[in-house]
């Protein structure tokens, strides 16, 4: 086998959009792959559905309504929620480690790109799917009864606390997938990152009848701060949650301070993943 | 003309002190094809990986079609392709996919990506196989699409770290006729990395022999083998090789390219004919337990330098 080729031609650069273009491409590369492993898509969703439509109407219909106005079913399939976003951005970051072990990266290592863009890539599929599957559940909740109180315009509050909380929770898994050298271990650091913290992150119960040691370290977890905003929106009205975190009487303003931590929780986590990234890319 | 590819004292200490790369120079003209040849932990992969920016210098400097691999690695990444020693291809997608998101990310326009996907793999024989998830490819219908890949945006330098290493025989050899297809074709340098002797001589133009992390000998394959003449004389012996050397020396059989390792004494023969110093040794009465004589290779060339033999280090 002989290979005759056509003399080269020079391959030109586009300089506006060039960045866009190569993000696209990207994503729509992690979209294919995740795509391509339903198991990514499906596996996390098992769990908070159960939870939203099993658990949550059976603990709601032992515990009743525990606080005025507030379904303690409702309460807690917004809960579900909160255990959704941190599983399923945690499996996503097994992707990376695929791509490290046996998959394209050290190709994307080599192209003329920023090599941000790749984790930006990771982050935004794994940013829709969570989006997606978290539709999916508060649409099964709701099918199972829940019974939310929301506006159009105090849903923003739902969404902004979850999308900050997936976004941070990606730099977290992008982090550690370039730091632990085998999936294995990886596997096995997920629950201790995604399931223990929502333990303590007034999931099942209001973050005041913890004791008060462990309710000041809930305070310091981005989860707490992010159900709480999701309760604000879909649910508690009156900001009862967030009054547990800072004890003020504007909702709005505790609100604003709460989506405050979190999108500083997703900043960070993700400039983090993007330097641990870049620095694990170049020996 | 500028060189495609400038290595001025490149080093590279890993964490722990060890010393892939000291300090190499070397230069590659446009169009050349140039070897690092030398066994595995020789510095070859290292040298590829810094220039490639996948590997941060820890001194020195090195240039790609003028662009600095430290200073503009951007640029200096969109003028190269590489071809890596491990496979390295998202094995869910298929093979056009690949190639799709290689073109896009290298910022080739998508018409003229798909014409030369098409010219690509129809010049490797892989067309009929770009609809199949690359996980069902074969190992060196996978290697054909990573050549392909890397050629698909015209790179100026093309780099090939051990392209054939793993493979069988019969692939190997096509592969290799593939590669010459492309030096005999294209306007376009390939710095190719290997320990096998035969793809150095058969590809390339220039080789640098690299043994641990230097570059011992830098010249093309046929002046580095007119050292050894036309013909060499090895043989194994039962007493002290020196000795026997020392004695072969003394009667102008052997002279100062003439070596020996363990047991063997390899003779260059430069003006001394075959028969000759056969008929010279058995005179001397050395109890040679064999004699054979040969052509040289680069194998003979790497030996004298370094004193281990290539294959084996390998």
């Amino acid at each position: 086998m002989a290979a005759t080729l056509a003399a080269p031609s020079v391959a030109v650069p586009r300089p506006g959009g060039r960045r866009l273009a190569a993000l696209a491409t990207l994503t729509r590369r992690r979209f294919a792959l995740t795509a391509h492993t339903p198991r990514e898509l499906f596996v996390p969703l098992l769990t908070p559905i159960l939870f939203a439509t099993v658990i949550a109407p059976a603990l709601g219909k032992t515990v009743g309504t525990f606080a005025p106005g507030i379904d303690y079913m409702t309460f807690v399939a917004i809960a579900t929620a909160g255990l959704l976003v941190p599983l399923n951005t945690m499996f996503s970051g097994i992707g990376v480690i695929v791509d490290r072990e046996s998959g394209a990266r050290r190709d994307m290592l080599a192209a003329p790109i920023q090599r941000s863009l790749v984790v930006l890539g990771n982050l935004a599929v794994a940013f829709a799917i969570t989006a997606l599957q978290v539709v999916a559940l508060v649409g099964a909740a709701v099918l199972r009864g829940a019974d939310f109180h929301t506006s159009a315009q105090s849903a923003l509050w739902f969404a902004a606390g979850a999308g900050f909380l997936a976004i941070g929770m990606y730099g977290v898994a992008e982090t550690l997938a370039n730091r632990v050298p085998r999936v294995e271990e990886y596997i096995a650091a997920t629950p201790a990152i995604a399931i223990v913290p929502w333990f303590f992150a007034g999931s099942l119960f209001p973050l005041g009848t913890l004791p008060v040691g462990l309710a000041w370290f809930a305070r310091f977890l981005p989860l707490t701060h992010a159900l709480a905003l999701m309760r604000y929106g879909l649910l508690d009205r009156q900001g009862t949650g967030l009054r547990d975190i800072w004890g003020m009487h504007s909702a709005t303003l505790m609100a604003m301070l709460s989506l405050a931590v979190v999108a500083a929780f997703a900043v960070a986590m993700t400039l983090i993943s993007i330097r641990v990234f870049t620095r694990s890319a170049v020996r | 003309m500028e060189p495609a590819v400038e290595v001025h004292r490149l080093t590279k200490t890993y964490p722990g002190g060890v010393e892939a790369v000291k300090a190499v120079d070397f230069a590659i003209e446009p169009g050349e094809v140039f070897g690092l040849l030398g066994p595995n932990g020789a510095g070859k992969s290292t040298t590829i990986g810094m220039l490639t920016t996948t590997i941060e210098p820890t001194s020195g400097s090195a240039r790609l079609a003028g662009h600095d691999v430290i200073d503009e690695p951007i640029a200096a990444r969109s003028v190269s392709g590489v071809v890596f020693q491990d496979p390295v291809v998202d094995r869910g997608l298929t093979g056009r996919r690949n190639l799709q998101i290689h073109a896009r990310l290298w910022g080739v326009d998508p018409t003229r990506a798909a014409e030369r996907i098409v010219e690509l793999t129809r010049a490797f024989g892989i067309e009929e196989l770009l609809g199949r998830p690359v996980s069902s490819y074969s190992g060196g219908e996978r290697r054909r699409l990573e050549i392909a890949r890397a050629l698909l945006s015209d790179p100026r330098v093309l780099f090939l770290d051990e392209p054939t290493v793993g493979l069988d025989p019969r692939i190997r050899y096509e592969l290799l006729d593939l590669i010459g297809g492309l030096r005999a074709a294209r306007d376009m340098t390939i710095l190719l990395t290997t320990h096998y002797l035969d793809e150095a001589e058969r590809l390339c133009d220039r080789v640098a022999i690299v043994h641990e992390g230097r570059v011992v000998a830098l010249d093309a394959p046929g002046a580095l083998l007119m050292a050894f003449g036309r013909e060499i004389v090895e043989l194994r012996v039962g007493g002290d090789p020196a000795e026997v050397l020392d004695a072969l020396r003394s009667r102008g059989v052997a002279n100062g390219d003439a070596f020996t390792i363990g047991s063997s004494v390899t003779i260059p023969l430069v003006e001394v004919a075959s028969r000759d110093a056969i008929a010279e040794i058995h005179r001397l009465g050395v109890a040679a337990e064999s004699l054979t004589t040969r052509t040289p290779t680069l194998d003979d060339v790497y030996l004298r330098l370094t004193g281990s033999r290539l294959d084996l280090a390998a």
